[in-house]
């Protein structure tokens, strides 16, 4: 079948050679036009993102002066004159069907399984589509891409659990509190992990996000980015009330909360539940305060330890995937006319519907 | 799949019983068999009510098992002991009265259930086992709202039924109170579970320890129950 793809990922080719190949979104209706025109191919999807420049184009010629061809032309597109080798690979059928699999269930991904990509690649399609600039093939295709992807995260456990620190916590706080909207959490110093963390819960509908600094104007900028407030460094025990979740990243070389200063203010929030992260190095919060009742305490290593093992989870599902992806694969243009699922086929008349 | 299951069993069971209680034209609740069955009929009818609410179905998984080790010693024999002569008791204030102190029992086990759920957990997520994330229970927080809302309910039961109970010696022997074993015992039970909550409410004794408490009380209940029930003259009929 006549799918094939030219392109290159963070798989093949470092940040400064992918830089140079990447579309604005502005740009890729017009580019496939072209490609269009210029008779290269009769269909073609362009999915740019920071990790990988793909595009999926069918060709009458699926060999090797078509692939050549294309390649050619994307080089063209960027005018780039540079010598390049293994950097932009083409795959032909049946990899370039198993490739876009791969790539819309996160197989492909430098996280592995994740979701983002799903999105950017049905973007990709959706643009593509809306400007005509594809046909039966790549339609058949994508659909079976994002129907593949679908059953990959159910059947599997490939996009299982969280592979960053930040999420982890959110699937902590989970399993902690019944739910996590209208809780409140406390940041106490403003470093680029804490931030993350603290958007991650507060997608999850966890508000009333209060952000203490050494430096009370960063805690304003972020309090003000995160849609909370902020309060005076040396407030911050005075707000614990309330608190259910600490996000604690301070560059203090010493502890700032110890079991002795939490033992009365667990007492004050009637001892319900409480969970501590503490993502500073060295670290914030002293091991100990675990050891009070309804205290849990978390440290970046014990988040990481969590996310490495959802990771080897993940990894140990590839086979699994790739076997599903193999066979839907195979079966995608089983059901066509005779024209369409033959390998090789030369002679196809795709219409521009 | 398993409340629908447990529905269709509940069904059979209250045909069951009610067969049973028209022919001897009382609430079955006189021997061990039929207190056992009714327990297991309480436990499930509890079940049933807190699983309207989908997110409190995952206590089935709990509930069968423990639902069929309650079947199991509800057949073994000797315990469908015939009536002897007329029972005494044949008012419906007897049959109130046991059958609703033997609801507030079902509620306390199935809160001792969900309290083994919430030690296992607590204890996993404290000392961060992985598999307290990889693991399906639900979150600690609800479990022990569920633990407490049984526990009321439970209190609640027993505490009227036991009231009827007194009620009930009044009205035949004259007393309110007698010094049997099994009154005697069923006070320290309403003691110990009134403890519980106080504890709770009025000095924040949340989390594990409370869970603690109720899972200890339905296991001392559990293991005295039959025995108190053997020691006590008026309960033996």
């Amino acid at each position: 079948m006549p799918i094939v793809v030219v392109g290159l990922s963070h798989h093949s080719s470092p940040v400064t050679v992918r830089e140079r190949f990447a579309f604005a979104d502005s740009a890729i209706p017009a580019t496939l036009h072209k490609l269009r025109e210029t008779g290269l191919a009769e269909e073609g999807v362009l999915l740019s993102t920071c990790n990988r420049v793909e595009l999926y184009a069918v060709t009458e010629r699926a060999d090797r002066p078509a692939l050549s061809a294309l390649r050619q032309f994307l080089l063209e597109c960027h005018d780039y004159r540079e010598p390049i080798t293994d950097e932009i690979y083409t795959l032909s059928e049946p990899e370039s069907l198993e490739h876009l699999f791969k790539v819309a269930c996160g197989l492909d991904s430098m996280v592995l399984g994740e979701t983002e990509i799903l999105g950017q690649l049905k973007k990709a399609y959706d643009l593509a589509l809306q400007h005509k600039q594809t046909g039966r093939c790549l339609n058949k295709a994508f659909q079976r891409a994002f129907n593949v992807a679908k059953h990959i995260r159910t059947e599997t456990n490939i996009q299982r659990g969280s592979v960053s620190v930040g999420s982890v916590a959110v699937e902590l706080a989970e399993k902690i509190f019944s739910s996590l909207s209208d809780r409140q959490v406390m940041v106490i110093g403003a470093g680029e992990t804490s931030e993350k963390t603290a958007r991650a819960l507060l997608s999850r509908g966890a508000h009333s996000i209060i952000v203490s600094n050494r430096s009370h104007d960063r805690a304003l900028k972020l309090a003000e980015e995160l849609g909370g407030r902020a309060v005076q460094f040396e407030g911050w025990a005075n707000e614990f009330e309330k608190i259910d979740i600490v996000i604690s990243s301070t560059s203090a070389p010493h502890y700032i909360l110890d079991r002795a200063k939490l033992s009365p203010l667990m007492r004050l929030r009637k001892n319900r539940p409480l969970l501590l992260i503490d993502i500073a190095v060295p670290r914030d919060i002293e091991p100990e305060v675990n050891f009070l009742e309804n205290v849990y305490l978390y440290n970046i290593d014990d988040l990481q330890a969590i996310a490495d093992n959802y990771l080897k989870q993940r990894q140990e599902e590839i086979a699994r995937c790739e076997s599903i992806i193999r066979e839907k694969a195979k079966g995608l243009f089983a059901g066509l006319p005779p024209q369409f699922g033959l390998p090789g086929s030369t002679r196809l008349a795709f219409g521009n519907e | 799949m398993n409340y629908c299951l447990l529905g269709a069993g509940f069904v059979f069971h209250t045909l069951a019983m009610i067969q049973r209680g028209f022919s001897f034209s009382r609430c079955p609740v006189n021997n061990l068999y039929e207190a056992i069955t009714f327990v297991a009929w309480t436990i499930v009818a509890t079940y049933l009510l807190l699983g309207i609410w989908s997110r409190l179905r995952f206590l089935g998984a709990f509930v069968s098992p423990v639902l069929f080790g309650v079947g199991v010693f509800g057949l073994m024999p000797a315990l469908d002991n015939p009536y002897v002569g007329k029972p005494e008791f044949i008012n419906g204030w007897s049959s109130l009265h046991a059958a609703l102190i033997l609801l507030a029992y079902g509620a306390f086990g199935l809160s001792s259930a969900a309290g083994l759920m919430y030690l296992t957990q607590e204890h996993d997520l404290k000392f961060h086992k992985l598999r307290a994330v990889f693991s399906r229970m639900p979150p600690i927080e609800r479990l022990e709202m569920v633990i407490g809302r049984l526990l009321c309910a439970g209190f609640i039961l027993l505490t009227s039924g036991l009231a009827i109970g007194a009620y009930y010696l009044k009205q035949t022997q004259g007393v309110f109170y007698k010094g049997d074993a099994k009154i005697l015992w069923s006070m320290l039970v309403w003691v110990m579970y009134l403890a519980l909550l106080l504890m709770r409410w009025r000095f924040a004794q949340t989390g594990r320890r409370f869970v603690w408490g109720a899972v200890a009380s339905f296991a001392f209940v559990l293991m005295t129950f039959w025995g108190t029930n053997l020691l006590s003259a008026i309960h033996q009929q």
